[in-house]
């Protein structure tokens, strides 16, 4: 009962508030009643909710299903009428359309799918009238208390175009960081918006929450399907997400300046080709390595490992990085097979990119991934893991080591760089040149993922670099192509060779088989650039030259025949 | 101005417009009997040949046999839905080439006809023609040659069975199970009787609600994160395995296959897999190690309730067969 007088309260407070707001001269707010409840439709609601919602929002709809307790972030609690992507203003209850584009799209980064396209549109419906009802604290049928300010959100200034969304101005995006660095969103999403500026928010109902990930943008709740569209930016900072952390900025940000900022925050999403089933980035299930000649940089701020996170084919790469190996997206998930699972993964992806030198025999590899917090717990260090097959030269066609942690037949060979940062803590304040990281480097023979062993042989693999910066991981693993251990996989250029990758989340007291892991990729040795590419083409191109000769000689000869009667041409039938 | 010209611009702008303006009106997401692509597409050739009739252009026959062509290629290309691979539209485009080849050479006054142009241009008769295409072909030539020695490299295709012939028994949890007569012990009662029932809610009332529920809350603590909350195989790590986990509502996968075969892999997982269906990268855990015979056993009750599909059987095959017909597609697919 409180609890309701307490809402009830702040609500009143807020409406004086919102009046304040209205009477700021240029401010103009659709005012109106909420969308009630259309009681014609709850029945079919009802087993709609029942056959497919139950499992995860509960019996009475109190977020409290049987999968719940698995699931980071957890499912909506509907009884306080609180939900995060709305039209309406901070701490109001949503519009029907409001709800049926959250149940259309899903909520991306959740275990919330989008029904739309797997329920029919009427159905959709029905279960959003019939979730209305399951709204305890709040009636959307109250039209005296429940008033429901729909905002303003302006228009794209700059008309750019689904589904990328590319061409805002240079000067409109630094006027968007600008307007980030003064209303202090760093202080929740990070120094470059990885979501890493405050371990310790809750959400309303207490359980642990943190800030968005603007450099994945797939995982945007509120993108609804079309990550690069700076709409979804703007709503949100407009509205804020009822039952988080994150207000509304509306009186502190014009919606001119919003739309800048959304195109700042928007322009940090690498763009990559998008799987529209899943709603994440396609997997670069081939990491090629690039030939080098020379030395290779072994610092990951050399310009020669600089390349942006966006595919190529999408955003044209500056001249400086052209040349460079590109960054490949692994996705990653939970290992959810055997022995303890981890349900709640902290790492969504990895990027790698990679070179190698024939003549000084090594290769690198340059490991990044996205982590808001590290552990400062010896006993559980973060760490991550290039996995190969130990014995690459026994494999027989498509056939591999089982990926999580080998078998007992096929062993895997495991680089596994352990690491803390230094001077590290996770409440500190964005921190622009990084944190150097302590790494240990062990290699380990993986028989399964109860039977992983440190290698007896001398390590080979060597990190090089390392840095945590602003939310990112970096790793640069070196080791020689060819090598003497029983175990250690030798790695042949021009073939393709199987790889896969494990990290351990600290922080979460991540270790052994409860980690993160992806699937088998591929990674080959690019040879150099044959030469015959620079020979055979004019060649060809002065052999058809001569053939034209020849045919330009022969047409001309059988002219020649016709006419001297020499030869008869075909015989052309009467046309009457 | 020469009408061969004419006819040719003619041709051009009408391709350009038809394509730009009037296929996005046309081409409309759900099909209707007017407004498809194929009847956009016949629109193109009734509007050429009316232009051409109507302005008595009379095109040579070299040019109709470009346009033919072009049309071709424009239909395979951007018109017939859904799009097809690229072999295969080579392989069409080549009929289609032949075709037109027959249709030009059917006739030795047309054969001539269009040979002639060709013939002009090679001995210098249209010399702007000539220089124009004997300086571009050999740069295309070279070019050609640059881009097929140039190494790309795309990773392996790999094949695998997705439905492996399962062993005659299997032993789990120390009771060994023969494939060929197991039932699902929680299969008690007509499943269609259930269809509008409510999981939780009906749970007390009845037994098989009560193992539907069961089974329905185990699949959302351990299955839905790679084959879905909608059983579809698009779960929150899905996009992460490959292969993909199961889609159920597929006909192609537990609405063809017997409740035991299920329980098989469910019971065995990857590690379970013959080699031709790659074991070593399934994620499908053997469940053995995680749950009860009583527990997978209701997460296959419940997967054929929520996706409306009957398990196979042998003994039974019309009167599931006679079902299906009667329903059309089941499981809410659309």
């Amino acid at each position: 009962m409180n609890k309701i007088v307490g809402l009830k309260i702040s609500r009143i407070l807020f409406a004086g508030l919102i009046l304040m707001a209205c009477s700021l001269p240029g401010t103009v707010f659709a005012q109106q009643a909420p969308d009630g409840v259309k009681k014609d439709l709850l029945e079919k609601g009802k087993l709609v909710y029942y056959k497919r919602c139950v499992w995860c929002h509960g019996v009475e709809g109190g977020g409290d299903g049987p999968s719940a307790d698995r699931l980071f972030t957890r499912p909506r609690n509907f009884i306080q009428g609180t939900f995060k992507i709305r039209f309406t203003d901070s701490g109001e209850l949503p519009l029907d359309a409001d709800l049926i584009k959250t149940v259309t799209n899903g909520l991306p980064g959740s275990a919330m799918p989008a029904w739309g396209g797997f329920l029919p549109p009427a159905e959709i419906e029905a279960v959003v009238q019939f979730i209305k009802t399951l709204v305890q604290d709040r009636d959307f049928n109250d039209a005296e208390d429940e008033e429901v300010f729909v905002q303003e959100f302006g228009s794209n200034p700059w008309g750019t175009k689904e589904p990328y969304h590319l061409g805002v101005p240079q000067e409109d995006i630094d006027a968007g960081k600008a307007i980030f660095i003064k209303n202090k969103c760093f202080e929740c999403h990070g120094g470059e918006g990885r979501g890493d500026g405050n371990p310790t928010m809750k959400d309303d109902w207490g359980f642990p929450i943190v800030a968005a990930d603007w450099q994945q943008c797939w995982n945007f709740r509120g993108s609804r399907r079309n990550h690069f569209d700076p709409f979804n930016i703007v709503r949100t900072v407009s509205t804020g997400l009822n039952g988080t952390p994150m207000p509304n900025f509306k009186d502190q940000i014009t919606v001119e300046d919003r739309w800048k900022l959304a195109a700042f925050v928007n322009s940090l999403c690498p763009r990559k080709k998008m799987d529209r089933l899943t709603n994440k980035p396609v997997p670069d299930f081939l990491i090629s390595s690039l030939y080098t000649e020379g030395d290779i940089a072994e610092k990951i701020d050399d310009p020669m490992w600089a390349a942006s996170d966006h595919d190529p084919k999408i955003v044209e790469r500056g001249e400086a990085t052209l040349t460079n190996p590109r960054k490949n997206y692994i996705a990653m998930a939970g290992q959810i097979t055997r022995g303890k699972r981890n349900f709640d993964p902290k790492a969504d992806n990895l990027w790698v990119a990679s070179r190698w030198n024939a003549e000084k025999n090594v290769i690198y590899y340059l490991v990044e991934y996205h982590i808001r917090f590290l552990s400062s717990d010896p006993e559980f260090p973060d760490a991550v893991a290039l996995q190969w097959p130990a014995k690459l030269q026994d494999l027989f066609g498509a056939e591999k080591p089982y990926f999580i942690m080998g078998d007992s037949k096929k062993p895997v060979d495991i680089w596994k760089a352990s690491f803390l940062a230094q001077d590290y803590n996770a409440t500190n304040a964005p921190k622009d040149d990084g944190y150097k990281l302590a790494v240990t480097l062990t290699e380990s023979v993986g028989h399964g993922f109860d039977a992983v062993a440190a290698k007896e042989s001398e390590p080979k693999v060597q990190v090089v670099d390392s840095i945590f910066k602003q939310g990112k991981v970096s790793i640069l693993f070196k080791r020689e192509l060819t090598t003497e251990g029983e175990f250690d996989v030798q790695i042949p250029s021009e073939q393709f060779i199987p790889v896969s990758f494990l990290q351990w989340a600290g922080r979460d007291k991540e270790k052994d088989e409860h980690m993160a892991i992806s699937t088998w990729y591929y990674t080959i040795l690019e040879p150099p650039l044959p030469d015959s590419l620079y020979y055979m083409p004019p060649i060809m191109a002065v052999v058809f030259i001569g053939l034209q000769g020849w045919l330009v000689w022969m047409t001309k000869r059988t002219r020649k025949m016709f006419e001297e009667g020499k030869a008869i041409r075909d015989f052309l039938p009467d046309k009457g | 101005m020469n009408k061969t010209f004419i006819s040719f611009v003619v041709f051009v702008v009408t391709m350009l417009v038809f394509h730009n303006v009037v296929f996005p009106i046309m081409n409309i997401k759900e099909f209707s009997w007017v407004m498809n692509p194929y009847v956009y597409y016949l629109l193109i050739p009734i509007t050429l040949i009316f232009i051409n009739i109507t302005l008595r252009l009379k095109p040579p026959v070299s040019l109709i046999a470009l346009m033919v062509w072009v049309l071709g290629f424009y239909f395979y290309k951007y018109v017939l839905y859904p799009p097809i691979p690229w072999t295969l539209f080579i392989t069409y485009m080549v009929m289609w080439s032949i075709g037109t080849f027959l249709y030009v050479s059917q006739d030795a006054n047309t054969f001539r006809e269009f040979r002639s142009p060709i013939v002009k241009t090679i001995i210098g008769e249209y010399k702007i023609a000539r220089i124009v295409l004997f300086a571009l072909l050999p740069v295309l030539v070279g070019w050609m040659t640059y881009q097929s020695i140039y190494p790309t490299f795309q990773e392996p295709v790999e094949l695998r069975t997705v439905h492996p012939a399962p062993p005659a028994t299997t032993k789990v949890h120390g009771k060994t199970w023969v494939l060929e007569t197991s039932r699902n012990p929680y299969r008690v009662d007509e499943q269609d009787n259930y269809k509008n029932s409510f999981p939780f809610l009906d749970a007390d009332k009845n037994e098989y609600m009560k193992n539907v529920t069961e089974g329905g809350s185990l699949f959302f603590q351990n299955c839905h994160y790679c084959h879905g909350d909608q059983l579809n195989g698009i779960g929150m790590f899905s996009h992460v395995f490959n292969p993909t986990p199961a889609n159920f509502i597929d006909p192609g996968t537990i609405a063809m296959l017997r409740e035991s075969f299920i329980f098989w892999r469910v019971a065995k997982g990857g590690p379970g897999l013959p080699n031709e269906s790659t074991p070593w990268s399934s994620a499908m855990p053997p469940w053995e190690e995680h749950l009860s015979t009583e527990e997978m056993w209701k997460i296959i009750l419940f997967e054929y309730w929520y996706t409306g599909w009957h398990p196979r059987t042998f003994d039974t095959e019309e009167s599931y067969v006679g079902q299906w017909e009667k329903e059309g597609k089941p499981g809410g697919a659309h």
